[in-house]
């Protein structure tokens, strides 16, 4: 938890926040499927730190602005994925690790959501929070932060904007934005809680290049496979997913008319009025 | 360990399922206010006819505190059955506390599939229902059919940039689970002639807090604004191509003149043009309007993808080329500008005979 003491006696404050990151593929649209799984092809692909990642590594670092402590990120990616770490680092992240291994491959949402919580869970017992961005920009399910609570058994809030910590009761106020409804809620539990934070909801702060230099040269990045984790095969990758691609297909588009103007503008005005008059979708 | 041993060991974490003990349809049915979300109702349509494929019927689900009347809501859209839960804990939605209670509820029924509309609560609760269920979850499909033979869900999605629909299936686990946009089915008739079941359904324990829980609720103060996206029936929407917030001005004023409404695409709203509700697309929105008017709009397919089921499609673009007249019914080549200034005279000129 957030107040411990260290072996002189003297007590340390802060929270401790862990922001767990994906490696996007930059480029969806250029991608290559695995012709027998129909899993995206990552090795040898570049990736980039997942765009709505970096509002929840700055919505950590505020807090840790904040209330001190330190922020931890962590991403289950290939070795590739080292370097985008660095660039967490650079940003300002105090730790970053790199949880791989090629038993890991293969994972839909259920046992990817398994190795992210069981490894918190093992390398960071004594985290207040876990931070995560609301999606991803190349599958954009958001299931992540809700799956991990529910590995680890914790409240969860989705869309949040902002959080204020009473850190001698370890309470944490989370205020989201709710789109549907127009409304702002806010939540207030005790910690440890998750929090997926609201898409584009802050400007990320830039990184600083000599901070990511660093953390290249001097290893700062912690590379963790199965060997230490020690996770059970049956729960991780391919063989803990029961989800399966069956088929892919090319998506069609509907049958459309097709009709095109090129000319006066007056004139294209009157020909799209009339044909949609016409067509009965605008009053005449 | 022959291979047939090795394929049969499951995580230890996971329950052992036996697929015959899983039978029926389930919708999570959200509403706010006493008024039912129209993506729910879209799925109870849509479950009656997966329900009438495999001979099952189809349940509505819905948990809260003073629920009243609105039980009866989801029978006259095409529910057989309603098992709610009404409890004073349960007054305020807690997002790991209503998850907990779906959870409860489906170990003890056993449905073979539950549907959740992809609001935004939706959104933040099937994750977690899934998940302790230990069984899979797609999100966003935009098709959903149903193997007779396997009773197995087909659960179609655009993927990788939505050029490529799979097709996803949870074979060896029960219930499964997939989420669904609002607007991507139409809304069953309300049908009050309609019979069906209605079940108050009490559970051991309710699942704590941990805390306050939701302490506040502010709504954002709105001034005189059009509706929103989902709702209109003509949807004005502005693309990279509008150059700006002037430009979203303009367009704002022929959604008015037309009785619609104003939107955006994903560069729009991320270059901060226009608010984030207002995005239409695949990470934003699913429309499927009368008329659709996407102006300065490219075509990325991901845009596609939420409004593609428009009845009618017009694109105003300078650029021949721009993919959006592929999708079109009608489309104008030419400066924007001139083109809406000249469309917003002959509106004006109708409405002042």
């Amino acid at each position: 938890m957030h107040i411990k003491s260290n072996e002189l006696g003297i007590i340390m404050g802060g929270l401790t926040i862990i922001v767990p990151v994906k490696a996007a593929v930059p480029n969806v649209t250029a991608v290559r499927l695995d012709p027998v799984t129909h899993n995206l092809v990552r090795e040898g692909v570049p990736l980039m730190l997942n765009p709505y990642d970096r509002n929840a590594l700055e919505f950590a670092l505020r807090l840790k602005d904040k209330y001190g402590g330190k922020v931890i990120t962590m991403s289950m990616a290939p070795p590739s994925g080292k370097d985008f770490l660095e660039s967490t680092i650079g940003m300002g992240a105090d730790e970053a690790y790199l949880i791989t291994d090629r038993a890991f491959a293969g994972a839909d949402t259920l046992a990817t959501s398994y190795t992210v919580a069981r490894s918190i869970q093992r390398l960071f017992p004594d985290f207040d929070l876990i931070v995560f961005g609301e999606e991803t920009t190349d599958s954009t399910t958001a299931h992540m932060p809700a799956q991990v609570a529910s590995w680890l058994n914790l409240p969860y809030v989705y869309y949040a904007v902002e959080a204020e910590a009473k850190l001698e009761d370890e309470v944490i106020r989370v205020t989201r934005y709710l789109e549907d409804e127009g409304v702002y809620e806010t939540y207030e539990y005790k910690m440890p809680i998750i929090i997926s934070v609201y898409k584009n909801s802050n400007p990320p702060r830039d990184l600083s290049l000599v901070r990511k230099i660093n953390a290249r040269v001097n290893g700062l990045v912690k590379v963790i496979d199965n060997n230490m984790l020690k996770l059970e095969r049956e729960c991780i990758g391919l063989r803990g997913s029961p989800t399966i691609v069956a088929k892919i297909e090319d998506a069609k588009p509907i049958e459309r008319k097709r009709q095109l103007f090129k000319g006066d503008p007056k004139e294209a005005a009157r020909w799209l009025l009339d044909n949609l008059t016409k067509e009965g979708v605008i009053r005449p | 360990m022959s291979t047939a041993q090795a394929q049969q060991k499951i995580c230890s974490e996971w329950n052992p399922v036996n697929k015959n003990e899983y039978k029926g349809i389930w919708v999570y049915v959200e509403y706010v206010n006493g008024v039912i979300k129209d993506g729910s109702l879209q799925l109870i349509g849509k479950a009656r006819e997966l329900a009438s494929k495999i001979n099952t019927d189809v349940t509505a689900i819905m948990v809260g505190n003073n629920l009243g009347d609105v039980v009866k809501e989801p029978i006259y859209y095409g529910a057989d059955r309603v098992v709610y839960v009404d409890h004073p804990a349960l007054s305020k939605y807690i997002p790991h506390v209503y998850a907990n209670v779906i959870v409860q509820l489906a170990n003890k029924y056993k449905p073979e599939i539950i549907l959740f509309a992809a609001t935004k609560r939706g959104r933040e609760l099937a994750p977690y229902v899934a998940n302790s269920l230990r069984t899979g979850i797609t999100a966003d499909c935009t098709e959903l059919d149903v193997d007779p033979k396997t009773r197995d869900l087909d659960q179609v999605r655009p993927t990788y940039g939505g050029n490529i629909l799979a097709h996803i299936r949870t074979p060896s686990r029960r219930p499964q689970l997939a989420s669904v946009r609002p607007n991507v089915f139409p809304t069953p008739p309300r049908d009050t002639s309609r019979n069906g079941e209605i079940i108050s359904e009490t559970l051991d324990s309710i699942p704590s807090i941990n805390g306050q829980g939701l302490v506040e609720e502010r709504p954002v103060v709105k001034g005189e604004e059009l509706p929103p996206v989902e709702k209109a029936d003509i949807v004005v929407v502005a693309g990279r191509g509008v150059g700006g917030v002037d430009g979203v001005k303009l367009l704002t004023e022929l959604a008015r003149l037309l009785g619609g409404t104003i939107g955006g695409t994903k560069n729009v709203v991320d270059a901060g043009w226009l608010s984030a509700d207002r995005q239409v697309g695949q990470t934003g929105k699913t429309i499927r309007p009368t008329l659709y008017i996407g102006i300065g709009v490219s075509g990325a397919i991901q845009h596609i993808f939420g409004m593609k089921e428009s009845k009618i499609i017009v694109a105003i673009n300078s650029d021949p080329n721009a993919p959006i007249f592929q999708y079109a019914d009608y489309g104008v080549v030419g400066d924007y500008r001139e083109v809406v200034k000249e469309l917003i005279e002959l509106l004006k000129s109708r409405k002042e005979p």
